[in-house]
């Protein structure tokens, strides 16, 4: 937007630096606690909630149906086959744990970065990462088919015959990372919520919801002791969690480029991983911000600022994919190796070529040739349909990485094709509906945006240092 | 501009202080005795070769801190931050060396068949069977020929500096600008370079991507990995920060620099340098650990020429310098918060650069893979990369006197300039 399309009338522009504010103007610290505190506390649902939630339950209904015929039946249901013995299973697990990675770079590194603008939406980015988390963690155990057993086959246990897990597989490193992950992410979302627990605790109407409340908010008072321990804990909980960002969809791309497999072996992987989850993770956050502003009539704490820089992150990440991408066609020539070279060929104009192009149509053209426009990075509109381009994109990213590859290996004679069979379909459709639910019921319950950390960056928070001299304070 | 009330004031000179041309002179001194010792080991050792080889080692430490520097500058640019208004100067002062480093390729380009075996294997079968290469060599040498041919190396390296130039050019010319603008407000000139630095950093990851791949992995024609450019990008960062901290250390004794420099950005650049050696790290170890895994004939060559026949204890030590010390040193809040002991760190690391660029390079050639012995040629991996980046330093001085070390018209000076509270 050129510099002349600013109208210097409209409040939400911070006159001094031209750009959106991060927070609406007019605020105080008692009218930020009604507004949120409301939202959790009122008796009366809203029905588009409860409209919501059965939906989203209702599809979430559709998971629990797959997996009860997955467990009586076995993995045969599904459409793996040889040589694609991976399938939906990875592919979604990859997808959901990639997801998970804004809410923690949100809450973690823009932290560490002293980004302001993150305390309106690192609350419910973390909340989605945790239920991100859940979504991916369940296709590692349902995919062993028997998954009652599967912590005799995951997890390193003495026993009696002596009998361990493979430790230089990287799908054992996943178990400890993903673990790591979701335990690290569960105590940073809640010790990051105590303030407010405390909040609500205080301003609960019913005697459930203050005992509730005042269980979870572990006593806390506001003193200056409990804030000092706060911070301290949240600092220290982000310098866990920030390699984390990186170690979780690094260890996923092990999975892959460890083996010798034309098309996985190849040493980009680790940093695209990384970028590529951050892009789907900023897609969702956009995915699940846009309605709820709108429902919740947030405009004024989740502004167009958060928009913005949510469609810059993309952009950045986008073309670190894109980067991705080009390196490994260009070094599948270069390597001088046929199986390579053959493979990048067979990705694009292979039988399931259309694959490639709808990532490349999703991941790349249409999203990096438009973020770059800030009147487009501020319309809702846009970035809500770029978001949900995205997702299917980075899905389709990893349908061509698992699938594509597997189809055309080494030998002609073992190729084959793949074809996801209904209960595929129905348990990644389920997730969705699993993720959904979970989060309506998050935004009914717990307080989606931080108060505490929206009240400190409102103008009351900020020293008056004129004030201060004239109570002889200097 | 208006200042609170304990605000410092800027000096009427921007200048660079004169010990800047005391820290000239003794730059100038140190590439006269390299280059004298450079000199004389080469009528010891009649190796010419080996000059090359330090050439290049010396080309890519002294393009790291000049293109490095215009990636910082782009970067800053970009995410904005108090930082960048510090580090602002000096950046751009290392981006102006371009001439220079372009400079320092010609030799390069002039004797690429003396360097690649590539450009002097004009016939890789012939060469096979004179035993000169072996098949793999002869394989990749042939079938990487449209890429890797001399003509190719000499458009495509003039094709690099011009890119950078138009970027080094603008950049450096509207900073200059804003400093004496009173028509345009902030919000035109951040816009300004938002709108160049962006796309910017596009071309600049794709351009290095295109440098090193010609300039240092062609060396070895049969090794291939994807993310060797990102390594590169990572690792400019890491010596081109390095540097600048250094440097804004050195002229903070001084004024004007003395005037905007705190300890709170002086502890945030600390916190960007352990992010760079984390992210260094990271690159390296996941790229070793992916080719030792697949443990292939095409790939695991190289590091094999690299860390046998004497080679392992240098790649130790190029983790420990990279790395460990690094680290461990920077996890300190401390440590980030005195001058001394950051700028010590910063020199540890510029000096693990050096270790690592002739780790990289030294190895691919025949007789000193995985046979690491001493030569008087080998002693060109010092004399040559000490004169040149000795001389790069002198030219990066004079560069660095040519404008006001503090950009005027910043956003962020009046902030800057504010006393900080104790307990930032």
């Amino acid at each position: 937007m050129a510099t002349k399309d600013i109208s210097p009338q409209n409040p939400m522009i911070d006159p001094e630096t031209g750009e959106q504010r991060v927070i609406a103007p007019g605020h105080t610290f008692r009218s930020i606690t009604e507004k949120l505190t409301r939202i959790v506390l009122t008796p009366h649902t809203p029905l588009g909630w409860f409209f919501g939630f059965t939906l989203a339950g209702s599809i979430a209904m559709m998971l629990l149906v797959a997996v009860t015929w997955l467990f009586l039946k076995g993995t045969g249901i599904w459409g793996i086959t040889m040589p694609v013995a991976w399938g939906f299973a990875i592919i979604n697990f990859v997808w959901w744990i990639g997801i998970g990675h804004a809410g923690t770079l949100i809450s973690a590194i823009l932290l560490l970065f002293k980004q302001k603008w993150r305390n309106s939406i690192n609350r419910f980015a973390e909340a989605m990462t945790l239920f991100a988390v859940v979504c991916a963690a369940m296709f590692p155990v349902i995919h062993t088919g028997r998954p009652w057993l599967a912590i005799y086959w995951l997890f390193p246990y003495p026993n009696t015959m002596n009998y361990w897990p493979q430790f230089r597989s990287p799908l054992m490193w996943d178990v400890f990372a993903v673990s790591t992950y979701a335990t690290i992410s569960v105590v940073f979302w809640y010790i990051g919520m105590i303030p407010d627990l405390g909040t609500m605790r205080d301003r609960a109407k019913s005697k459930f919801g203050r005992f509730i409340y005042g269980q979870m908010a572990l006593g806390w008072r506001g003193s200056a002791r409990h804030w000092m321990r706060y911070e301290t804990a949240s600092l220290l909980l982000a310098g866990l969690a920030t390699p984390l960002v990186l170690s979780v969809h690094t260890v996923i791309s092990f999975d892959f480029a460890v083996a010798i497999m034309p098309g996985w072996h190849t040493t980009i992987f680790p940093p695209y991983f990384v970028a590529g989850a951050i892009y789907s993770g900023f897609a969702m956050v956009l995915t699940l911000a846009i309605p709820i502003r709108k429902f919740y009539h947030l405009e004024d704490l989740i502004t167009l600022r958060h928009l913005d820089n949510c469609g810059k992150v993309m952009l950045a990440t986008g073309f670190i994919v894109a980067y991705g991408y080009m390196t490994d066609i260009a070094y599948a020539w270069y390597s001088a190796d046929k199986w390579e070279f053959f493979m990048a060929w067979n990705r694009i104009f292979g039988p399931m070529g259309w694959s490639y192009w709808i990532l490349i149509f999703s991941n790349i053209a249409f999203p990096l040739t438009t973020l770059w426009s800030r009147r487009l990075r501020q319309n809702v509109v846009y970035l809500f349909i770029v978001s949900l381009i995205v997702n299917t994109g980075m899905w389709f990213e990893r349908f061509v990485i698992v699938v594509t590859s597997l189809t055309r290996d080494y030998l002609p004679s073992s190729w084959g094709t793949y074809r996801a069979t209904r209960w595929d379909y129905m348990t990644f459709v389920g997730t969705m509906g699993l993720f959904t639910a979970l989060f309506f019921l998050f935004i009914r319950l717990l307080p989606m945006i931080p108060m505490s950390e929206i009240r400190q960056i409102l103008p009351g928070a900020k020293i008056n240092e004129a004030e201060l001299q004239h109570k002889g304070g200097d | 501009m208006e200042y609170g009330n304990h605000a410092h004031q800027l000096p009427t000179d921007l200048g660079a202080p004169a010990p800047v041309l005391r820290w000239r002179f003794r730059a100038m001194s140190a590439t006269a005795i390299f280059a004298v010792l450079s000199g004389i080991d080469l009528l010891i050792s009649h190796r010419f070769d080996y000059v090359l080889r330090g050439w290049l080692m010396g080309l890519m430490i002294c393009l790291s801190f000049c293109i490095g520097g215009l990636a910082l500058l782009m970067v800053q640019w970009v995410t904005g931050g108090k930082w960048g208004l510090l580090l602002r100067r000096p950046l751009e002062a290392m981006s102006r060396t371009l001439p220079l480093v372009f400079l320092m390729f010609l030799p390069i380009a002039i004797f690429a068949k003396r360097l690649y075996i590539w450009a002097r294997v004009t016939d890789p079968q012939a060469a096979l069977h004179a035993g000169l290469i072996d098949a793999m060599q002869a394989h990749a040498i042939a079938y990487k020929r449209p890429y890797l041919n001399v003509e190719g190396f000499w458009i495509r390296g003039v094709a690099y500096f011009i890119i950078f130039g138009i970027f080094v050019y603008f950049l450096n010319r509207w900073s200059l600008q804003r400093d004496f603008d009173t028509q345009h407000g902030n919000r035109f000139w951040q816009k300004r370079f938002e709108n160049l630095s962006g796309p910017g950093l596009v071309v600049y990851s794709l351009v290095l991507t295109g440098m090193c791949v010609d300039w240092v992995m062609s060396l070895d024609p049969t090794w291939f990995s994807s993310m060797f450019g990102f390594m590169f990008i990572v690792s400019q960062g890491y010596a081109a920060l390095a540097l600048a901290i250094l440097m804004v250390l050195a002229l903070a004794q001084y004024e004007p620099i003395q005037s905007i420099f705190r300890v709170t950005e002086q502890h945030d650049l600390g916190k960007l340098l352990f992010a760079f050696v984390m992210l260094n790290i990271y690159m390296a170890f996941s790229q070793y650990l992916i080719i030792w895994s697949g443990n292939l004939p095409n790939e695991i060559r190289w590091y094999m020429d690299r860390i046998t026949g004497g080679w392992g204890p240098i790649a130790g030590l190029d983790f420990l310098f990279h790395w460990v010390l690094p680290f461990f040193l920077l996890l300190s809040r401390d440590l980030k918060r005195n001058k001394r002991r950051l700028a010590t760190v910063c020199c540890i690391m510029l000096f693990a650069r050096f270790w690592d660029t002739w780790w990289l390079i030294a190895p691919n050639f025949s007789g000193d893979s995985r046979n690491l012995h001493f030569s008087f040629g080998m002693l060109q991996y010092i004399f040559v990369p000490a004169a040149m980046v000795a001389l790069w330093m002198a030219y990066y001085f004079t560069t660095l006197r040519t404008r006001g070390l503090v950009a005027l018209n910043d956003p962020h000076l009046p902030e800057i300039l504010e006393p900080e509270h104790a307990h930032a």
